[in-house]
C-alpha cells in the first residue's frame, strides 16, 4: 500500500475515534517499513489536530472527541513500542500525569481532561481514581511528568491535593513539576491556598492552563 | 380536580422496574465493603468478592421492598414543623455539600464559611414551605473532618425544623447520637421523634462507596430515615437514553433498599433523586436543562409507585447569577416535580449547578414553589364554587367586587398571594424605585437576617451542643 494511502486511512482512524483500527494499521504502517515518527506526524497527529478543531467548530461533541483520543493512545503506544525497540527514546511532547486522589471514586472529570489533553499533543498517563499518595508520588518520581492533575469531587477528598503537593515538597519533587487541581468544590483560592501552580475550571480551560504552566 | 404531571404510564414505569431488576440480576452494583458484601452473601446474593460485585436477586429486592415502611413522620426540633410523609403538597428544602457563597454584602462568589450555614437556615426557617433543612454548603473555616458535624449542630441551632444531612463515615455517627439525644433527652426520643435524616449518594454507575455506606449503614441503628440518591447523568457516569438512565437509577436505589434493610429491618427509606445531563461538549453536569427535569420527574414517578416518600432534585440551575436564566430552569425543574407529587422538593437557594448557596435565592425559590403549589391544586370544580347565584344577581354588566363569595374567595387559597412579584402599575413602580423581584428577596433576607433567632434552644442544651462541636472539631 502506498504511504500516502495509509496515512489517509490512520488519520480517519483517529478521526473517527476506532481504537482498533488504529492499532491495526500502526502495526501495518510499521511492517511496510515507514518510521513511526512519520506515521505519528503524517498520520495519527493529522487526524487528532483535525478532530480537536472540530470540536472547536461544534461540530464534534465530548463523546467523539474521547474516542479520537482514545484511537490516538492506543497507536502511540504501539509507535512508542517500536520506538523503543528501534532504540529510540519515546516519542517527544510533554507528558501530563492525572489521578483522582485517594478516597475518591469519581473519575470522569479526571478521564475527560484526560481527553482534551491527548487531543491537544499531550502524552498522557492516567493513574485512574482512589489512587493512595504514596503512588502518586511513586508514579511522579518514577514517570517525571511535565504536569501532575490532581481530580477531587468531594469536600473530603480535597484535603488530598494538599497532602499530595507536601509529600511532593518533602521529597525534593516539587520544584522539578507543576501541579494543577480541579473537580467540583475545587477553586482558585483553594489551589493557591494549598501551593498548586494552577487551577482550571473546566476540560477545555485545563489544555489552556497546562501549555501556561510549562511556557 | 388537581394538576398532575407526568412523563411515565403506569406500564412504562413497570417496564423502568423490570430493567432495573434485569440491571441487578445481570450486571449487578460494586460495593466497596466488604461488610455490605458479606450482609447479601447471606442474603443469598452471588457475591464476587474479587470484583467487589454482587448480582442481586428479583425475590431479595421484593422481600426488602414489602420491610420498608410506606409512611412516617419527619419529625423537627419544633414540633409543629414535623412533616407528615408521604405529604398532602410539595414542599421544598435547599440543597447541600455547596462549597461557595455569592457573599450577601458584597455579591462576590467566596468560600462557604460556617456563618452562612447559620444565615441560610434563619433565612429557611422564616419560609413556611421549607421543611427539611440540609445544611447547604461545607464550611472552609472549620476542620474539614468535622465540617459535617458543625453544619449540622449549627442548622439545629438556627432552625427548628427538620435536619437533613450526610455521613460521610462512620465516625461522625457517635457524634450524630450525641447532638440528638442532647436535643431530644433520649435515645428512645432519638428514634422516636426522627428529627435527623441522612442523604445517601450511590456512585454513578451502579457503585457504593465504602465510607458513607458503612457510615449510613451504622446510622440506621438510631432509625433515622435515609433519602437515597442517585446522581447518574446520561450520556457520563449513566447511559445516554433518559429511559436507560432512569432504569440505572432505579437499579441503584432497589440495591440501597436491600443494603439498608437488610442491616436494619424497618428503616424508614426516603426515595430520592438527582439524575443529570451533561453539557455534551464540556462534560459539565447540568442541574437546569429540561432532560434534567424530565428524568427526576420520572423519578418523582418512580418512588410514587412504589409507594415511598419522595424528596427529589428540583428547582435548580445552572445559571452563574440570579435572573431569567435562573428563574427559567428552576420553574422548570420544579413544576413537574410538584405536579408529580413530590413531597418534597430539594434545591432552593443556590445557583451554579447546586455549588453556589446565595441568600435571596432562598426566597425566590420559594415563591417558584408556592406558585407551582397552587397550580398543582389546579381549579376546584366543586358546587360551591360554581357560584351560580353570584352570576344571576349580577347579570349582563356589572361587577362582582362586592359580592361576599369575592371577599371570601380573596381571602383563600383560591388566589395566591406573592410575597416577592412586583405588580404595582408603572408610575407607582418607577416612583417606588423601580424594584424587581431579587431586590425584593434581598429587602426580606435583611428583615429576616436583623430579628433574633425564632426558635432558640434552651441555653443549657445549646451550651451541650457546643461542647459535642468542640470535641468534633478536636476529634474528627
Amino acid at each position: 500500500m502506498e504511504p500516502m494511502e495509509l496515512f489517509e486511512i490512520m488519520r480517519k482512524a483517529v478521526l473517527e475515534g476506532e481504537e482498533e483500527e488504529a492499532v491495526k494499521w500502526a502495526n501495518v504502517a510499521l511492517e511496510e517499513g515507514l518510521h513511526p515518527q512519520e506515521i505519528m506526524d503524517q498520520g495519527f497527529l493529522v487526524g487528532i489536530r483535525q478532530a480537536g478543531e472540530l470540536y472547536e467548530q461544534e461540530e464534534y461533541f465530548l463523546p467523539d472527541l474521547v474516542c479520537a483520543a482514545d484511537a490516538m493512545k492506543a497507536a502511540l503506544e504501539v509507535l512508542d513500542h517500536a520506538l523503543k525497540k528501534a532504540g529510540n527514546k519515546e516519542a517527544g511532547g510533554k507528558t501530563v500525569m492525572l489521578a483522582t486522589v485517594q478516597g475518591d471514586v469519581h473519575d470522569i472529570g479526571k478521564t475527560i481532561v484526560g481527553a482534551m489533553l491527548t487531543a491537544n499533543g499531550w502524552n498522557l498517563v492516567d493513574l485512574g481514581q482512589d489512587v493512595p499518595n504514596e503512588e502518586v508520588i511513586q508514579a511522579v518520581e518514577e514517570k517525571r511528568p511535565d504536569i501532575l492533575g490532581l481530580s477531587a469531587l468531594l469536600t473530603s477528598t480535597m484535603e488530598e491535593q494538599k497532602e499530595v503537593i507536601q509529600m511532593l515538597q518533602e521529597k525534593g519533587l516539587r520544584s522539578q513539576i507543576k501541579v494543577m487541581v480541579g473537580g467540583a468544590p475545587v477553586n482558585q483560592e483553594w489551589a493557591d491556598r494549598i501551593g498548586a501552580d494552577g487551577y482550571a475550571e473546566s476540560a477545555v480551560s485545563a489544555v489552556k492552563l497546562a501549555q501556561e504552566l510549562i511556557k | 380536580m388537581n394538576m398532575f404531571g407526568s412523563v411515565m404510564s403506569n406500564q412504562e414505569l413497570d417496564g423502568i422496574h423490570k430493567q432495573s431488576i434485569s440491571i441487578l440480576e445481570e450486571v449487578g452494583v460494586r460495593i466497596r465493603s466488604e461488610k455490605a458484601l458479606g450482609l447479601l452473601e447471606n442474603e443469598g446474593a452471588q457475591v464476587d468478592w474479587q470484583e467487589q460485585t454482587v448480582k442481586i436477586p428479583r425475590e431479595l429486592v421484593e422481600k426488602y421492598l414489602k420491610l420498608c415502611p410506606k409512611s412516617f413522620t419527619l419529625g423537627a426540633r419544633v414540633e409543629k414543623y414535623n412533616l407528615d410523609m408521604p405529604g398532602r403538597i410539595s414542599t421544598i428544602n435547599l440543597d447541600g455539600t455547596g462549597t461557595r457563597v455569592r457573599d450577601f454584602h458584597t455579591g462576590q462568589r467566596r468560600e462557604a464559611v460556617l456563618d452562612d450555614v447559620a444565615k441560610a437556615a434563619r433565612v429557611f426557617d422564616a419560609m413556611e414551605e421549607g421543611t427539611v433543612l440540609w445544611p447547604p454548603v461545607v464550611a472552609h473555616d472549620v476542620p474539614v473532618g468535622a465540617a459535617g458535624i458543625l453544619g449540622a449542630a449549627t442548622a439545629f441551632l438556627h432552625s427548628g425544623k427538620h435536619i437533613q444531612d450526610e455521613i460521610k463515615k462512620e465516625k461522625e455517627v457517635y457524634y450524630v447520637e450525641q447532638l440528638l439525644t442532647a436535643m431530644t433527652g433520649s435515645l428512645d426520643e432519638v428514634v422516636r421523634r426522627k428529627i435527623y435524616s441522612a442523604t445517601y449518594c450511590t456512585v454513578a454507575p451502579l457503585s457504593h462507596d465504602k465510607e458513607m455506606l458503612e457510615g449510613t449503614m451504622a446510622l440506621t441503628r438510631l432509625k433515622a430515615p435515609i433519602l437515597m440518591y442517585p446522581m447518574p447523568a446520561s450520556g457520563s457516569t449513566g447511559p445516554a437514553s433518559l429511559y436507560a438512565n432512569i432504569a440505572l437509577a432505579n437499579a441503584e436505589i432497589l440495591s440501597s433498599i436491600v443494603i439498608f434493610q437488610a442491616t436494619t429491618p424497618g428503616t424508614p427509606l426516603i426515595y430520592g433523586a438527582a439524575l443529570g445531563a451533561i453539557d455534551r461538549r464540556s462534560g459539565a453536569y447540568l442541574e437546569g436543562s429540561v432532560e434534567t427535569a424530565l428524568q427526576l420527574t420520572a423519578m418523582t414517578q418512580m418512588g410514587k409507585y412504589y409507594g415511598f416518600p419522595t424528596i427529589v432534585a428540583g428547582c435548580l440551575t445552572d445559571a452563574h447569577e440570579m435572573g431569567f436564566q435562573a428563574a427559567m430552569e428552576k420553574t422548570l425543574t420544579c413544576l413537574p416535580l410538584v405536579l408529580a407529587g413530590c413531597d418534597v422538593v430539594q434545591g432552593a437557594g443556590f445557583l451554579e449547578s447546586s455549588m453556589t448557596l446565595c441568600l435571596e435565592q432562598i426566597l425566590l425559590d420559594g415563591e417558584i414553589l408556592k406558585c407551582c403549589q397552587r397550580m398543582a391544586r389546579g381549579v376546584d370544580t366543586s358546587s360551591e364554587k360554581a357560584l351560580m347565584e353570584e352570576i344571576g344577581r349580577v347579570g349582563p354588566g356589572g361587577h362582582f367586587l362586592k359580592e361576599k363569595s369575592t371577599k371570601a374567595l380573596f381571602r383563600s387559597d383560591e388566589y395566591f398571594s406573592p410575597s416577592l412579584s412586583v405588580r404595582e402599575p408603572y408610575e407607582s413602580w418607577v416612583s417606588l424605585g423601580s424594584p424587581d423581584m431579587i431586590r425584593q428577596g434581598r429587602a426580606q433576607v435583611e428583615k429576616i437576617l436583623e430579628k433574633e433567632i425564632t426558635h432558640p434552644i434552651p441555653e443549657r442544651t445549646e451550651k451541650v451542643i457546643r461542647e459535642i462541636m468542640e470535641e468534633a472539631g478536636r476529634e474528627l
